[in-house]
């Protein structure tokens, strides 16, 4: 067993680790949004570390190359990239459709902001502001 | 209750008929009698490595023919079915920021990885349908993250009709040559890349097949996924 052998097991485990982590959170926390706050960035961390140790893992062996470092960090790129993009996505339609806020949490500056922009559409159209 | 009852039952009698009939079959013991002859020849017969795709498109380019017709009638058919004068797309939130501007970043990404896909389809696992399949995606992520996003029509129902096209007549250029429909004449007329098996220019007519299945099944899906998008408007 070499350094590079040695490197990536240590990174696939911390990897799994994380993903553990993940699932823990998702079980753990109260309301959607902690969930997903709590279960994407870890798995998204977890996976990182999955995927690049397991590149340098094989670079260790007998039987790698550098080709699978390569394919490894092409999937890992893509991986950061996508993951957050999807959790924001979901996020903001579970806001639109309206799933509630934990009881415990003190500020929606997002609702106070959709309010205010109502609001302030409703002055501009005079014929509706000025009747009542 | 009862109804429910009844099914779960016939269920596990259906279920159990299976098992029976599978307990017969030995499992784990070589068993292949074609399986063996395709892995031990596909390689000077057709030049390409992977063996499932040889076996798709030459020893039995019949089924992928039909494949791709059951795909094309299945576009055809939504189409019909779904056959309005004014169709628009009436979506009404357009995506977030974030979500516009990953979609872009992200588009010509996918779209060559699905190329990429169908391509090495004589390397690497894959082929025209999940090569075609990624670039519909593509499209796909577009329409989603765009109120107003459409595809350039003419110019994807003519290539769809040009690729399939292009496969029917790989075929019967083979049947002037060698005497059958898909006879893989680039391979064993030509003998073209034949110092060359495992790399890109190899495996005989199976990636001109395959690029051409990519392209006509990533149109197909991506007009399928158009049609079902838009609503009849009003005048």
């Amino acid at each position: 067993m070499n350094a590079l052998t040695a490197l990536g097991e240590a990174l696939v485990l911390i990897g799994t680790f994380f993903y553990f982590l993940s699932a823990l959170g998702l079980i753990r926390m109260p309301d959607v949004y902690n969930r997903m706050q709590t279960s994407t960035k870890s798995a998204t961390l977890g996976s990182l570390g999955v995927i690049v140790g397991v590149g340098i893992w094989a670079l260790g062996e007998d039987f790698g190359s550098v080709a699978w470092l390569t394919k490894t960090i092409v999937i890992a790129v893509f991986l950061l990239l996508t993951n957050p993009i999807s959790a924001h996505a979901l996020i903001r339609a579970a806001y639109r459709s309206g799933i509630p806020l934990w009881e415990g949490s003190v500020m929606d500056k997002y609702r106070e902001h959709i309010e205010a922009k109502a609001k302030g559409e409703e002055g501009e159209t005079p014929k509706e502001g000025g009747g009542e | 209750m009862l109804k429910r009852a009844l099914a779960i039952i016939s269920l596990l009698i259906i279920g159990y008929w299976l098992a029976q009939g599978l307990a017969g079959v030995p499992f784990g013991q070589d068993k292949m009698l074609v399986g063996q002859y395709y892995l031990n020849h596909v390689r000077e017969q057709t030049g390409a490595v992977n063996a499932v795709t040889a076996v798709v498109v030459n020893y039995r380019g019949f089924d992928t023919l039909g494949e791709v017709t059951v795909l094309f009638i299945a576009s055809t058919g939504v189409g019909a079915l779904l056959w309005r004068k004014k169709r628009e797309r009436t979506a009404k939130t357009e995506g977030s920021v974030v979500l516009k501007t990953g979609a872009e970043l992200l588009f010509p990404f996918i779209v060559l990885f699905g190329a990429y896909i169908f391509i090495h389809g004589h390397l690497t696992p894959g082929g025209g349908f999940p090569g075609g399949a990624t670039i519909a995606t593509a499209f796909l992520l577009l329409y989603m993250a765009f109120v107003g996003y459409e595809i350039p029509h003419r110019a994807f129902e003519k290539v769809e009709g040009v690729a399939g096209m292009g496969y029917v007549l790989v075929g019967l250029i083979g049947l002037a040559i060698g005497g059958y429909f898909l006879f893989d004449w680039i391979w064993l007329t030509w003998k073209w890349g034949a110092e060359n098996i495992g790399r890109l220019f190899s495996a005989g007519f199976i990636p001109v097949i395959y690029t051409l299945i990519g392209i006509k099944v990533g149109t197909e899906l991506s007009g399928i996924i158009d049609n079902m998008l838009k609503e009849e408007v009003g005048e």
